[in-house]
């Protein structure tokens, strides 16, 4: 029966080349632009590292001035970094199975005595970086953690960095100079792009991971400074030293825990830990420690933009009036088919064969509106792209973001069956209803 | 006439699902059609907001020292010394910062009275030299600009005191000194360090876009920090700038093996890539705009389509007893206008209740009523162009159809 109507619809729709064509380039525009912007919005707000996202936490400790909050539109959360002392002494902790405190360099140029010198953001930080995040390895591996209690100069690469410096090959044991000083290379990273870059979003939300990764306590240890940070509190900053007592937040702390119960206690752990700060005058905001899992860290962090959620709207907007306008162009072509199905009627055909027939029809143009409407989102991601692309040399930002995958075809081809059924149902409902015997007459 | 309206709404109640479903086509194409056009308006006026400086005709670039032995001074005078060497080249500053393109410590604040007595102002914070003002090619309107001998050597710790001297612009005098001449007075740094207001500039944009102290900046004669890196802003003659950055990406890139020029890049460029999500926000919504008007044009121009096909008869005998072409013609452009105006008043429901969402939720500022009675006008206008066409084919219809039986 169903081969019957496709059939019919078919032939229907071939009867009226131009209306059809009109049909499904509108129900494919207004696919198109919800799959792109859905897509959009899907990438940013994704969790790029899911299966972990109930064992991995986001440290912050809120002390800042009391006077303000660090941030006067979120009022309700903690600075997203945390000082120097503070991160030390949490780090002591044995609670989490695995942690880091870490930080980027502010200068950072890689070389090698054979090619010329290039700039990758370095980043100092644990040896548990690495099985923490699920970072994967092309050579080599993590450093030990003899190599972090003793500030070892060894370094891991990224992927990108060992082609540029060393073509690709397994360098692991040879020496490149960072910022003019020899490491001994003890890992390179497989290709690695957790987008949004959820592990530290302070600067850019969709930036390629660091070119480089050094044990943590290198860094203090030879004064390196970093990328990032903030302060409050008018002090004297005239030594490293003046830094690494002071109030500014610049160290980022991720914890590992595996359940309920060492959170708990982590928790706990924090809560003293401010408490008892507190009466040395230091944390004299309401107490507001956190322990933030990745979904909520992206919230918190605003990495899904305010245009994006507009354009959320606008693209719903916009796929309406493209139903409505389907829906007023099947209405018409239906009920002006009446007379083929008043002899359909009177032949026998009963109500439901006729809704049946109808709907059939409806779903062919929402089907082919799909397809289309897929095609084109996969042209406008990438205008998109193109159009968010700051220049070529640069990876990152929106331009690694936006392609299709399974759920784009996914998201069309539940709003194709939302098309059949909104845009179907009426227009066959309403001829099914039609009373035969007026539109025999006239015949 | 109020007879022909009779007659139409009548008609109207024919396919009332049809001319519904137009309708509410029309109400969301205003209510999408208003808020984006007030949107990419706010957008148009941020993003063409006056600099104050020379976008056209300024480079900079990004220098960054990483050799263990990295001579800073040396380098800071050999490259002004090749940059302003240059021919084409009007002037020549080092910086920590590029405005409308970040740099280093961007920010300082300044107060009128040591920080005890008022709320510090803060503003955008730029190191330049004696030719700071020349470089960037601000317009100086009150006092002087930094002479040779004031310029300060790079400040060795973040919290460096201020130099003696500053230069601010109209914005922030006027902020920091309501109703007063701010030349020759005194402001605090944050560490209530006196500095002496020398001169005062027209206008000029800070490191950033986005910060609510965009005109608020001011100028110091000090040499830039070199960590992590320092810039060069560059003037040149008009037409010069694209032969003076070729020739610097030639020549800074190999000129010193101990630093890396990061980019070179003109302020044009920098002030592109600072509007870039303005810009494509500008263009979502005018394509989805002009995508929705082209839709409802397309729905009404249907709808009067198929109108005047199934009346084809109707036409006739109305002919047949007498009425004109041109009473044809306004019948189908009445009945147009009818549905178009039930959409525009749900769309202006529809609007209000957007733009309240937009408000309360993103902070966007309340729609101007302007700009509804603007949309609301726009649809009825296109509504009858819409219409036009087929009014103008049901008015050939001629009388005699009306005496076959089959039309």
């Amino acid at each position: 029966m169903i081969r019957l109507y496709l059939r019919m619809a078919l032939k229907s729709l071939g009867q009226n080349p131009g209306l059809t064509a009109i049909m499904v380039a509108t129900v494919a525009l207004g696919i198109a632009a919800c799959v792109t912007v859905i897509t959009m919005f899907h990438a940013m707000s994704a969790d790029p590292i899911w299966w972990k996202s109930d064992r991995l936490y986001a440290v912050t400790l809120d002390s800042w001035d009391v006077n303000e909050p660090p941030d006067a539109a979120r009022p309700h959360l903690p600075p997203p970094r945390l000082t120097y002392r503070d991160a030390m002494h949490l780090l002591e902790s044995n609670i989490p199975e695995r942690k880091t405190v870490m930080y980027v360099a502010r200068t950072s140029i890689l070389s090698n005595a054979d090619r010329p010198p290039i700039a990758a953001e370095a980043r100092f930080t644990r040896g548990d970086f690495f099985p923490m995040f699920d970072v994967p390895f092309q050579y080599g591996g993590s450093w030990s953690v003899a190599d972090d209690t003793n500030a070892a100069p060894v370094i891991v690469l990224s992927k990108e960095v060992n082609e540029t410096l060393f073509g690709g090959d397994n360098s692991v044991g040879r020496i490149v100079r960072w910022n003019d000083r020899e490491f001994r290379i003890v890992g390179v990273l497989d290709t690695w792009e957790p987008q949004p870059k959820f592990y530290d979003l302070n600067r850019g939300h969709f930036e390629m991971p660091e070119g480089a990764y050094i044990p943590f306590r290198w860094g203090p240890q030879n004064k390196v400074t970093s990328a990032s940070g903030r302060c409050w509190k008018p002090e004297p900053l005239d030594s490293y030293e003046d830094i690494l007592g002071s109030e500014c937040t610049w160290q980022q702390m991720w914890v590992e825990l595996p359940d309920a119960a060492t959170r708990e206690r982590m928790q706990d752990l924090l809560d003293t830990y401010t408490t008892e700060q507190r009466k040395s005058g230091r944390f004299q905001r309401p107490q507001n420690n956190r322990l933030t899992n990745v979904p909520q860290w992206l919230i918190d962090q605003g990495v899904v933009q305010n245009d994006n959620r507009v354009l959320v709207g606008l693209a719903f907007a916009f796929l309406a009036v493209c139903l409505l306008n389907v829906v007023g162009l099947l209405l018409a072509k239906f009920l002006n088919a009446a007379k083929t199905i008043g002899i359909r009627r009177a032949l026998g055909a009963r109500k439901g064969q006729i809704f049946a027939q109808y709907f059939v029809e409806a779903a062919v143009v929402s089907t082919l509106g799909a397809a289309l409407g897929l095609a084109l989102g996969a042209l406008s991601l990438k205008g998109l792209s193109i159009m968010y692309t700051v220049d070529e040399a640069t990876r990152g930002g929106y331009r690694e973001l936006l392609h299709f995958d399974v759920s784009s075809v996914v998201v069309a081809i539940a709003l194709a069956a939302v098309a059949t059924v909104v845009g179907g149902f009426y227009p066959a409902w309403r001829a099914a209803r039609l009373p035969p015997a007026v539109y025999l007459k006239s015949q | 006439m109020s007879g022909n309206i009779r007659q139409v709404v009548s008609a109207l109640r024919h396919n009332r699902i049809g001319a519904l479903l137009v309708a509410m086509q029309i109400a969301i194409t205003l209510a999408v059609l208003v808020n984006a056009v007030f949107i990419v308006k706010q957008r148009m006026e941020r993003t063409s907001r006056p600099t104050g400086f020379d976008v056209e005709n300024v480079i900079a670039i990004a220098s960054a020292g990483f050799a263990q032995d990295f001579d800073y001074v040396t380098t800071l005078r050999e490259d002004l010394a090749y940059l302003r060497s240059l021919p084409g080249v009007i002037a020549a500053t080092a910086s920590n910062s590029v405005p409308l393109g970040g740099g280093v410590g961007v920010m300082a604040s300044l107060a009128a009275r040591p920080n005890a007595e008022v709320h510090s102002l803060p503003g955008g914070y730029f190191e330049v030299d004696e030719q700071g003002i020349d470089a960037l090619g601000v317009r100086l309107v009150a006092g002087r600009g930094f002479e040779q001998s004031e310029v300060e050597p790079p400040a060795d710790s973040i919290t460096a005191r201020m130099p003696k001297q500053i230069i601010i612009t109209q914005a922030f005098a006027d902020e920091l000194f309501p109703n007063e001449n701010a030349l020759g007075k005194t402001v605090y740094d944050s560490v209530d360090t006196p500095v002496t207001v020398i001169g005062i500039i027209e206008h000029m944009q800070a490191a950033s876009a986005d910060v609510a102290y965009v005109d608020r900046v001011s100028l110091v004669p000090r040499q830039p920090s070199s960590v992590p890196k320092n810039f060069y802003l560059v003037r040149t003659e008009p037409q010069q700038r694209d032969v003076v950055m070729r020739m610097v990406e030639g020549r800074m890139s190999t000129s010193n093996p101990d630093r890396m020029i990061s980019w070179v890049r003109s302020l044009e460029e920098v002030r592109r890539r600072a509007y870039l999500a303005d810009r494509n926000m500008g263009i979502f919504l005018v394509t989805i705009t002009a995508l929705l008007l082209t839709l409802t044009a397309l729905s009404l121009f249907g709808l009067a389509t198929f109108n005047v096909n199934a009346r084809t008869k109707q036409i006739g005998t109305r002919r047949a007893l007498g009425a004109r072409r041109g009473d044809i013609v306004r019948y189908f452009l009445l009945e147009n206008w009818l549905i178009s105006t039930i959409g525009v008043v749900l769309g202006c429901v529809l609007t209000l209740a957007a733009s309240y969402w937009l408000t309360r939720k993103y902070g966007l500022p309340r729609l101007d009523l302007i700009y509804l009675a603007g949309g609301v006008v726009g649809l009825w206008v296109l509504g009858q162009i819409a219409a036009w066409q087929p009014a103008r084919a049901a008015a050939q219809v001629p009388p005699a159809v009306a005496t076959r039986r089959i039309a």
